[in-house]
């Protein structure tokens, strides 16, 4: 042992171990996707959300159905629109729309089902209480409207 | 050169890529996700109206009427008023009897979305000291009038 040490020529770098480096890499990996999620939509309109102080986190990110409305993006028209899922859509769309994405959740998720609105500041409310009449006829009550936290 | 090599060694794999193929996911991961959990205002809508409503017979000193026109100004009992003075407003009204005291929102069609949202924003400040969730009719102005739903 001793030996050996003191033979080894001195024109020889010592190795760094780079064994446990992907393990390392690994669990930062399994870290991120663990606590994210994927973007499934693409977004067609434009919209900013409002800021508020009483916002809260939306829980059961499953049970989660996004509206979005805003202007659309390609700029067709001039009017607010409303995307659900990956298109353009009207007021009238929105119960199928509702019906189909209840179908998809396990039983304790339809129970708790929320629909976030995310909508633009300068949508008007005619536009919005509309969206609203619809979900109430869908029996789809729990709503969230989409905002950011202000301080 | 294998004429040296020595039996009893084990050949050792090589892991150098394996970093490098672990980095590739881990960028691909953080690239295609979204960190944060969206974050929203929680409301919950009334069922629809029934064939049969009944009418709910409630106190005209019961009921804080507030009116948000089109340009965004607010009217609480028919005097203009601020949102600061507003929430102070609410939070003494609903200081007694929560239950049984209803705040009547009245919003005209054409109003901002983002002002609407202030005012609920507003209203659930005001509300949360107390246990009981505010008791909210909420009209855009050209529909019937209709009282009850949770908030």
């Amino acid at each position: 042992m001793m030996r050996r040490r003191f033979r080894r020529p001195d024109h020889s770098l010592p190795e760094l171990n780079m064994a446990s480096l992907p393990d390392l890499i690994f669990t930062v990996l399994f870290f991120f996707m663990i606590v994210t999620h994927m973007r499934d939509v693409d977004k067609q309109v434009q919209y900013q959300i409002p800021a508020g102080t009483e916002v809260e986190k939306e829980q059961h990110k499953s049970a989660v159905v996004h509206i979005y409305i805003g202007l659309p993006l390609d700029g067709s028209t001039d009017d607010y629109c409303i995307q659900l899922n990956n298109q353009l859509a009207t007021v009238g769309d929105i119960a199928r729309f509702i019906n189909e994405e209840r179908k998809g959740m396990s039983a304790e998720d339809q129970e708790r089902m929320t629909i976030s609105i995310q909508a633009d500041r300068e949508v008007p409310m005619r536009v919005i209480n509309e969206v609203k009449q619809a979900l109430r006829q869908s029996y789809a009550l729990n709503i969230s409207y989409g905002a950011t936290e202000r301080q | 050169m294998f004429r040296h090599r020595r039996r009893d060694e084990i050949p050792s794999l090589n892991t150098s890529s394996t970093a490098d193929i672990s980095f590739m996911l881990l960028i691909f991961f953080l690239v295609t996700s979204s960190m944060d959990a969206g974050k929203g205002l929680k409301r919950q809508l009334p069922p629809p109206p029934q064939e049969q409503e009944q009418v709910a017979d409630i106190l005209d000193s019961d009921i804080l009427t507030i009116e948000l026109s089109a340009n965004g100004r607010l009217t609480l009992n028919g005097a203009a008023i601020t949102l600061p003075q507003l929430q102070q407003e609410v939070r003494q009204f609903a200081a007694v009897n929560p239950k049984h005291r209803v705040v009547a929102l009245k919003t005209d069609p054409q109003a901002k979305y983002d002002d609407y949202f202030q005012l609920q924003n507003a209203i659930v400040a005001a509300y949360k000291p107390l246990k009981c969730p505010p008791r909210i009719s909420d009209v855009v102005v050209e529909e019937e009038t209709e009282i009850g739903g949770k908030p």
